[in-house]
């Protein structure tokens, strides 16, 4: 029983009420005229009727209405095809309404069900508002920079990451980056998509701000931060198990050492004499206390079970090959889930082209008394290693390194909540000894990281945000704070786990949650940072808003409330000549004069 | 008179002093133009200037002179000299050509025209402008020479860019300049400069004049880490000098402490680099002598920054000989260059009759240049250059895998000898009396007994032993036999075998001969060989040449095959190691082998200050927002100065940092150059982060666990 339903009842029965009151007033008359009688009879539901549709308007059958907003870009020209409707981005271009956004120009006309957007296309402000309606947008194409660009997530200290990114309409570009000093640490040409992959090192842990720099000859395209935040996890305890002593066990024990990781080696020398550290038992009890084991496939092979038990709960492993391998052990890492391709035997590894002195000095940066910088500078020749001819390709194995022919080093994939990871390099030492202790130290860390066993520490917010843009940061438990670059505190108020944070100033950025956890960083672009970037980004969002379909015109009709002036005349009028009806004295001159 | 007379006569005077007029009008203008080209590029220019101005004057007398020809002569006489009646040039007129009333005017004109001297046409000197000239060019001449040039003189202070707030009371810099004066080796001009920081070459000296307000008291120069300069008073300013040894950063202190810090300064020493010298013919290391070459003519380009000595010294080392007889000689010459001070040319001429150079040999050459830096010129020794005179006969043994070792010498052949000796003998015998065909036969004998002593010597000298009587069947004689030490004693060849070879006659080497060395095989062979050559010693001995031939044939044949089998190759050792022997593994003794803990020692690798104070300069985690301990780095970046890429640069920004907190660039530039104080550290690990509940749920699901 709705409001109208009700109303229609207590009309009803006021006409009955007005009807017999009628009737009894014309029997009493003095004069009755029953043609006035029966005018005024039929009168009073058609005065009800009208009430009742000034109140409640029917829906209107003629269809819903455009409207045409001016968004920024847009030419002035477009004000010539018709009236448009002006968001606070657009150009001044002085003709059309003014509105602070897209839901107060649907709010000021119903009945819209489509908009033609013009110019660039709304921002995320109003992408909400956009979502009720049909979007028909034409997107102008992308300006020249940098299209896509994504920061690397933490970084460990000391460790190699990688920036990739994307580029529009730029076919010639130089993509560089630059360390904080300003100094060129990768410098590549984007490929025919424009996509570019630059490398940089990270030095002590820090939050720290690369650049991207595009160049068009000599001519510098765009520049933008790239924040990288460097943070160090808590050292792995580290497990090397070699079935006999060699210089790559060596090697990995003298990196991990200096790397400051936990290592326990353990060599057997045959006859049951073990070298290394102090002998353990491996059984499941001493796995536990390890975060990552290496492991030779020979060691492997007669501790299967025990390891495998153990990565199942969460040990990491890296599986070396210690030579050619033979078919028994073949079939049983083809068990694990790395489909083994190739031929059999050993192949010769291509290894990539060792950067430039002079980026390579930038990336290394200063030495010691210890350790001079050039001990880190690659020789001119490179070092000959060899890897299995059978490679860890196939199979449910995710790629993790691959040389610089493009195959695949080493491969990972999941076993229950740990991961095992496959390596095939045989003699990787070599590289150590040629000044390529960059090159090593980045493969087995990254494959340590990879599968070493999860640790808490210290997260990161790579997601991009602009100062004066809304950001929606989640996760957050009741009461969360931000701190400013100069040290100014935000409260968020959350919602469902997320809260907006408006940023006014560019820089690192502290999201407090309330415990002792450390605080997530952030970084905030300047307004008019990655201006390409935020276009396409808005572009992107504006292509998967709705657009107009056949059905949509009937679709949306019913819905239009329609006027209700019309009818409230209408009904005014009636009114009055029932009243007029009543009371003139028309047709009724005798009867004064009886009265009298 | 003839007319060419008359006209030589009468306007030489006035051409001379049309010359001497230009000369003097010109004068001054060159010599002003020599004093600005003296000024400008030394007195090069000023003689250039001097030879171009006077011959540009005199060309222009020249043009002057020349105007003064017969049509001057002629109007100048009629305008001045009323005697010659407007008919002046009827004195150059021809003769023939005049009427008889012409000639008449004409010698009168001629009586006449020596009335007056021709000196009387002289033109008058330009005087005033000979005047003004002269005053002009030596006022000009005057200014060039005493205009101050930069460097010299009192300076010009410029005004103070400190920008310190003034403090009434205290002292404040004002005005400043910097005077280089680079060492007189660098050629290079003493020069001011109006800022406080200046790059100057090592060796300079840097002198300040400073002036302050109000007048200070004790001011002085404090270089950081380093003795303070204190300032001299010279009137108003304030002087000081120092000889600049390397790069250092300093502050004006006005007054000793008080009132707020002064900004740091920097003056950069810039080292003398060394010379660089490179061949420039030939450009290859290593040459080949010519045909018919006789000498040869390398050519070096030396450079350097400020000049090279102009005389170098050029190494030359000849190795003559060859194979292991090669005899080294080395001899340094002086040569002088040709060119500029700062990119000489060294071109000597070796001749190779005068070096001793020879076929076979190699030259090798080495310039070794210096600069002109005082007061140790920089020594630097150029690339060595190779000429090779091949040898005819070299061999080529490039490309040889394995070593060719001939064991047997070449007096193999001899038997070859002893068989064309006999049959020659066989053709002469009946030519020959009976007693010499025996004792040639007898003689040819001997040479087949030191040949099969020679090839005995392979077998161990076993052969050697006991000739045995002719009477003697040679067929008994066997390898079982060998030790038969008795008999008669040896004869002992001429040329052959030492008087003092003890061994050889009292020994019995089994292994030390030659024949060790041969295979069992070959030395078969070879033992056929003697026994047939003992049998052909038998017949040629006792007189039947013919009879020792088909021996001798034997013989030779069997050498053949030794020959055939005695080059011996001698393979290089390769990386194939021996099967291992499974069976053999564990079964060796073991006592004293144990278990055994290997130490190892992790390098320090931990952050040092300048990753604290990069953190706490930052706006990320670990930033201070305020005043910041810069003390420790400042002492780390003291200590690290040498692998420091711009210790100073570092140290002007800690400072900067240090007065002025707050300062924002100067933060972020101490930040920045800290970045390239860092060396990266050994790559450490980003953990990943453990999975939240549903997704350990998930892993657990599909890998199993226990967790």
């Amino acid at each position: 029983m709705t409001a109208a339903w009700i109303t229609a009842g207590l009309l009803g029965a006021a006409v009955l009420l007005a009807s017999v009151r009628l009737i009894l007033w014309h029997r009493t008359a003095v004069t009755p005229s029953p043609r006035r009688l029966i005018a005024l009879l039929l009168l009073q539901p058609v005065c009800a009727v009208l009430l009742f549709l000034t109140l409640f308007p029917p829906a209107v059958t003629t269809g819903g209405s455009t409207l045409r907003i001016a968004t920024k870009g847009t030419p002035r020209l477009a004000v010539a095809a018709g009236p448009v409707i002006q968001l606070p981005e657009a150009p001044d271009i002085s003709a059309g309404e003014l509105v602070p956004d897209l839901a107060t120009a649907l709010r000021r006309h119903p009945g819209t069900n489509e908009i033609v957007v013009l110019g660039d296309g709304l921002t995320p402000r109003d992408m909400e508002a956009a979502k009720s309606v049909a979007v028909r947008f034409d997107p102008p194409p992308l300006r020249v920079g940098i299209s896509q660009v994504a920061p690397p997530a933490i970084v460990a200290p000391g460790s190699s990451f990688s920036v990739g990114g994307q580029l529009s309409a730029l076919p010639r570009a130089t993509v560089e980056l630059l360390d904080p000093a300003g100094q060129v640490t990768d410098s590549v040409q984007p490929d025919a998509d424009g996509r570019f992959t630059l490398t940089g090192t990270a030095r002590a842990a820090g939050a720290v701000l690369f650049s991207l720099r595009v160049r068009d000859g000599h001519r510098t395209v765009e520049q933008a931060s790239m924040p990288v935040l460097v943070a160090d996890s808590p050292a792995p305890r580290l497990l090397i198990v070699s079935a006999a002593p060699n210089a790559e066990i060596k090697y990995l024990r003298r990196w991990a050492s200096d790397a400051g990781f936990a290592v326990t080696t353990q060599m057997s020398a045959g006859g049951g004499i073990a070298l290394g550290d102090a002998p353990i038992v491996i059984d499941a009890a001493t796995l536990r206390r390890f975060d990552v084991a290496i492991i030779d496939d020979r060691s492997w092979a007669a501790r299967r079970a025990v390891v495998m038990g153990a990565v199942r709960d969460g040990l990491g492993m890296i599986l070396r090959a210690s030579g050619p391998i033979d078919a028994a052990t073949r079939g049983q890492w083809r068990t694990l889930g790395f489909g083994l391709a190739g031929k059999d035997g050993v192949a010769p590894l291509a290894l990539p082209k060792p950067p430039s002195p002079a980026l390579a000095r930038t990336r290394q940066g200063i030495g010691n008394d210890d350790a001079p910088a050039d001990i880190a500078l690659p020789d001119e020749t490179l070092p000959e290693i060899s890897r299995l001819g059978l490679t860890p390709d196939g199979g449910d194995a995710v790629p993790l390194l691959r040389d610089a022919g493009g195959t695949t080093l080493a491969a990972w994939r999941a076993v229950g909540m740990g991961r095992v990871a496959l390596f095939i390099g045989i003699d990787s030492y070599a590289l150590t000894l040629t000044g390529n202790r960059t090159l090593y130290g980045d493969w087995w860390s990254a494959m340590l990281a990879t599968v070493a066993r999860p640790a808490l520490g210290i997260n990161l917010i790579t997601t991009s945000g602009w100062v004066g843009e809304r950001m929606v940061l989640c996760g957050l438990p009741a009461a969360a704070q931000v701190e400013r670059p100069d040290g100014r505190m935000a409260n968020l108020l959350p919602v469902n786990g997320c809260g907006a944070f408006w940023p006014d100033k560019a820089g690192w950025h502290l999201l407090r949650k309330s415990g002792d956890n450390p605080p997530t960083p952030f970084y905030v672009q300047p307004a008019d940072a990655l201006p390409v970037m935020r276009a396409a980004r808005d572009r992107d969002a504006m292509l998967m808003l709705r657009p107009p379909t056949p059905g949509d015109r009937t679709a949306t009709l019913r819905n239009a409330p329609g006027s209700s002036w019309p009818f409230a005349l209408g009904w005014l009028l009636v009114s009055a000549l029932m009243w007029w009806l009543e009371r003139a004295r028309i047709g009724r001159t005798i009867a004064p004069q009886s009265a009298k | 008179m003839s007319a060419d007379t008359l006209l030589a006569r009468w306007t030489k005077p006035a051409k001379r002093r049309v010359m001497s007029d230009s000369l003097a009008l010109a004068l001054p203008l060159i010599v002003a133009a020599a004093a600005v080209g003296w000024r400008l590029s030394g007195i090069v220019a000023a003689v250039v200037v001097v030879m171009v101005g006077v011959a540009i004057a005199l060309l222009f007398a020249r043009h002057r002179a020349a105007r003064h020809d017969q049509r001057w002569l002629v109007r100048a006489l009629d305008a001045s000299r009323a005697d010659m009646e407007d008919s002046a040039d009827l004195l150059f007129a021809d003769t023939s050509t005049l009427g008889p009333l012409e000639r008449l005017q004409q010698a009168r004109l001629a009586d006449r025209i020596d009335s007056d001297s021709p000196h009387s046409l002289r033109p008058d000197w330009s005087r005033h402008l000979i005047l003004t000239l002269w005053i002009a060019g030596l006022i000009a001449t005057g200014l060039v020479i005493v205009w101050p040039r930069p460097g010299h003189g009192p300076p010009t202070l410029a005004p103070s860019r400190e920008a310190l707030p003034a403090t009434p009371g205290i002292p404040r810099l004002v005005a400043q300049n910097v005077r280089i004066i680079p060492p007189a080796y660098t050629g290079l001009p003493s020069r001011d400069s109006a800022s406080l920081d200046a790059r100057a070459p090592v060796g300079s000296r840097i002198e300040w004049t400073l002036r302050f307000d109000p007048q200070a008291s004790v001011p002085a120069i404090q270089p950081v880490g380093g003795a303070r300069l204190v300032l001299r008073r010279d009137g108003a300013n304030w002087i000081a000098s120092r000889l600049l040894d390397a790069s250092f950063l300093y502050r004006v202190d006005p007054a000793s402490g008080r009132g707020p810090t002064p900004p740091l300064h920097r003056i950069d020493a810039i080292a003398d680099s060394p010379p660089q010298v490179k061949a420039l013919s030939p450009t290859a290391s290593l040459t080949m002598v010519t045909q018919s070459q006789r000498s040869w003519s390398p050519t070096f380009a030396a450079t350097d920054d400020y000049g090279v000595a102009a005389t170098a010294r050029l190494r030359i080392t000849l190795a003559i000989g060859e194979g292991e007889n090669v005899t080294f000689s080395e001899r340094e010459i002086a040569i002088a260059g040709s060119g500029p001070a700062r990119d000489r040319r060294f071109s000597p001429r070796l001749d190779f009759a005068a070096l001793g150079f020879g076929a076979g040999g190699d030259m090798v050459v080495q310039l070794i240049v210096r600069d002109t830096r005082q007061p140790m010129p920089q020594e630097v020794r150029g690339p060595s250059l190779i000429l090779r005179w091949p040898s005819p006969k070299q061999p080529e043994s490039g490309g040889l895998q394995g070593m060719v070792n001939t064991v047997l010498p070449a007096y193999f052949r001899s038997q070859r000898q002893i068989i064309i000796d006999a049959e020659t003998l066989i053709k002469q015998k009946r030519r020959l009396a009976t007693d010499r065909y025996l004792s040639r036969s007898a003689s040819i004998g001997g040479d087949q007994q030191i040949l099969r002593g020679r090839y005995s010597q392979f077998l161990g000298g076993e052969e050697e032993g006991a000739p045995e009587a002719p009477t003697s069947d040679g067929e008994q004689h066997s390898d079982d036999d060998g030790h038969d030490q008795g008999g008669a004693p040896r004869q002992s060849a001429p040329g052959f075998g030492a008087p003092e070879d003890v061994l050889a006659d009292f020994g019995h080497p089994h292994d030390d001969s030659p024949a060790s060395s041969l295979d069992p095989e070959t030395r078969a062979i070879l033992k056929k060989a003697v026994d047939e050559m003992w049998q052909s010693e038998l017949q040629l001995k006792q007189g039947h040449p013919d009879l020792a031939l088909p021996f001798a044939y034997r013989a030779l044949r069997f050498i053949k095959e030794v020959q055939q089998a005695t080059r011996i190759f001698l393979s290089r050792v390769g990386p194939e190691l021996p099967p291992i022997d499974a069976s053999r593994r564990m079964t060796g003794k073991r006592e004293g082998l144990a278990s055994r803990v290997l130490a190892i020692a992790p390098v320090e690798g931990r952050d040092g200050p300048a990753a604290a104070a990069w953190r706490a300069l930052g706006d990320g985690p670990g930033a201070i927002r305020g005043a910041i301990a810069l003390d420790a780095l400042e002492r780390w970046a003291r200590g690290q100065a040498a692998h420091l890429p711009d210790p100073l640069a570092l140290s002007g920004a800690i400072d900067a940092v240090r007065r002025d907190p707050a300062c924002v660039a100067c933060r972020a530039r101490l930040r920045a150059l800290l970045w390239t104080a860092m060396a990266r550290p050994p790559a450490h690990l980003a953990r990943r982060r453990p999975a939240d509940s549903s997704g350990a749920r998930y892993l657990g699901a599909v890998g199993g666990g226990t967790q």
